[in-house]
């Protein structure tokens, strides 16, 4: 690489990552940090030294002690925060269902329009593949609606429903693309030895599309993890909500304390933070053409 | 499910059958007895294959479509007695003072952040063709504002905008730059440009990623070509990279503005639609009509118009996608 190059390259590459991260560095920073290193005026955000009160606060419910200014508690304590840890297990729940349904669902949906000639076969296929242009929120009433009607409002099970059909039409979508570059002289030799499509299916294709089932399920799983207005209509209480949800709970309120709404939000993305390896592995890297990596 | 005849593998015996007479109906009766069961039963198997998820999404996208039309000329309420009332409610959305504002808001947030995303993206993915030492990891960390829950993003900028608390604020005052805290979330312009940078953010790696694909895809040798003509990397950049990536980046402009239309998490979490009405886009503007008012058939109105504006901006994407690109060409 010659110098010049590496001139314009790695500040370029700084600016990228520090915009990319910043937000989320301070969030991390001021997660460790008491309320009164926040608030301080002028700023001295380090003079207070680094706890992880705020973390303990929400799993143990245990005050940190820069709220407790001359023995008085301070008003603006964010009790709401403490419900992040149980509505990330509600958003793995439900994230995880949804999953499942869409490998179960879509895998052989997904077959049938890779491989199989039938009446409908475009016209459905254009169906699935647009539905999800339509703006979520202009469906936000007729869900809800249907949700209420068969009896699901404040269950996963509802959420579930809602989320499979958002994600459903991806998967079929990316994997028929996938499953078309298999060769189709396998499945006709396998069709020779007396073997249904299910069994080809579950045999020969999904085997080999391995990468893109991954592929397809992160993105389901992600989808719901991230989705947040039909989980704000479908779970109503505070044991069902799911992270999107506490969190914009959280931080809409006016009183909000920074330090433990920046605790709750890193404890929030921090699955996310986890899968970025895998995304990239399964999800960008064939798209953007990359041998390497 | 076993298949009937299925030696022929489902596939029309394209060579038995003249193709000028394919998919005339009298020719369907010069089949091959096997062949026409084998394709009956391909369907029967496809159908089974594929019903369950046809269900799923057909329950939860055709029936809210028909439903939404159907309410959008009720007056539907959970408190009041519903009656029809014909184009009432687009008449009152039209006329509504709220909409026209919520329509510029909406206008004014997609040219605001659109272009903004383009740009960044290109040269975010210009820079990602290049090989350099932790590109990989570069190319990783990038994803993050994509990953994450967009209102996670909300809290995030928040965060950085909040008056008191925020990280901008502290960090202008401790540079000298300012010395008083601005208040970015309670003041109509500010607040609008906050929400503005916040989508810039969660939306340019997904722009890069599909640019960068773009790029990728760009034959090597022309470069090369470009290269013994003398030309520089300026030049190469200019009249190879960006006209070829156009019809990718005309793509991203429409899903871009699709969104922008339809933004609501991030919204809903750094400002709640504010100050006042500062930021209330039109898929916020449905949320509060529906939810905060509780006028489901105005909400379902404006729903339909939504839904029509974003209709215009499928079809548009629509025709700029390669035709087989979805199902492939009907060999």
């Amino acid at each position: 690489m010659t110098r010049r190059r590496a001139l314009l390259i790695y500040p370029a590459a700084v600016a990228m990552l520090a915009f990319a991260l910043a937000p989320f560095a301070w969030a991390a920073l001021s997660s460790f940090l008491p309320e009164t290193a926040i608030l301080s005026m002028p700023p001295a955000w380090l003079r207070y030294g680094v706890a992880v009160d705020n973390y303990r606060y929400i799993f143990t419910g245990a005050v940190p002690q820069s709220y407790e200014i001359g023995g008085q508690l301070r008003k603006m304590i964010s009790e709401e925060i403490r419900q992040v840890p149980r509505a990330a297990l509600n958003s793995g729940i439900v994230a995880c269902a949804v999953l499942l349904l869409n490998w179960l669902l879509g895998a052989p949906a997904a077959y049938a329009y890779a491989r199989l000639r039938f009446p409908g076969r475009t016209a459905t296929f254009y169906v699935i593949t647009l539905s999800r242009l339509i703006p979520a929120v202009a469906l936000a009433v007729p869900y809800y609606l249907i949700v209420q009607r068969l009896g699901l409002l404040d269950r996963h099970l509802g959420l579930v429903a809602v989320h499979t059909t958002l994600t459903l039409p991806f998967t079929i979508l990316i994997l028929a693309l996938y499953f078309r570059t298999i060769p189709p002289a396998i499945d006709e030799s396998a069709q020779l030895d007396g073997a249904t499509r299910f069994t080809i299916l579950r045999r020969i294709t999904i085997p080999l599309a391995l990468p893109s089932l991954v592929g397809t399920g992160l993105f389901a799983f992600m989808l719901s993890y991230s989705e947040f207005l039909f989980a704000l209509l479908v779970t109503t209480s505070s044991y069902s909500r799911t992270v999107p949800v506490t969190l914009a709970s959280v931080a809409t309120n006016p009183d909000v304390s920074w330090a433990l709404l920046s605790a709750g939000t890193t404890l929030a993305v921090l699955p996310v933070g986890l899968l970025l390896g895998p995304i990239w592995r399964f999800m960008v890297r064939g798209l953007v053409g990359g041998a390497e990596g | 499910m076993t298949e009937p005849g299925g030696v022929a593998g489902g596939r029309r015996p394209s060579t038995a059958v003249p193709r000028a007479q394919a998919g005339n109906g009298r020719v369907a009766s010069a089949l091959p007895t096997f062949a026409r069961s084998a394709r009956r039963g391909e369907a029967r198997t496809a159908y089974a294959m594929a019903g369950p998820a046809l269900l799923v999404v057909g329950l939860f996208t055709l029936y809210p479509i028909a439903y939404a039309l159907r309410g959008s000329l009720y007056t539907l309420s959970p408190i009041l007695p519903s009656s029809y009332v014909g184009l009432t409610n687009y008449g009152l959305v039209f006329g509504s003072p709220y909409f026209g504002f919520a329509l510029e808001r909406t206008a004014l947030f997609a040219l605001a952040t659109v272009p903004t995303v383009l740009v960044i993206g290109v040269l975010a993915a210009a820079l990602l063709t290049q090989r350099f030492r932790g590109d990989l990891l570069v190319k990783i960390a990038l994803l993050f504002p994509w990953a994450i829950p967009a209102t996670a993003s909300g809290v995030l900028w928040k965060g950085i905008f909040a008056d008191s608390w925020g990280a901008l604020n502290a960090v202008s005052f401790k540079l000298g730059l300012i010395h008083d805290y601005a208040p970015w979330l309670t003041t109509p312009h500010l607040a609008f440009t906050a929400v503005a940078i916040a989508q810039i953010w969660a939306q340019f790696p997904l722009a890069t990623v599909l640019l960068l694909a773009a790029m990728q895809a760009i034959p090597h040798d022309l470069y090369e070509a470009a290269a013994l003509d003398g030309a520089g990397g300026l030049r190469m950049f200019g009249s190879i990279t960006l006209p070829h990536i156009q019809p990718m980046a005309l793509i991203v402009a429409l899903f871009e503005t699709l969104l922008a239309l339809t933004t609501f998490d991030l919204l809903f979490a750094l400002t709640g639609g504010g100050p006042g009405t500062a930021t209330t886009v039109l898929s916020y503007f449905i949320w509060s009509e529906t939810f905060k008012m509780l006028s489901f058939g105005k909400g379902m109105a404006l729903a339909v118009i939504i839904a029509a504006m974003a209709l215009v901006l499928i079809a548009a994407l629509m025709r700029l996608m390669p035709a087989d690109a979805l199902l492939g060409a009907e060999s």
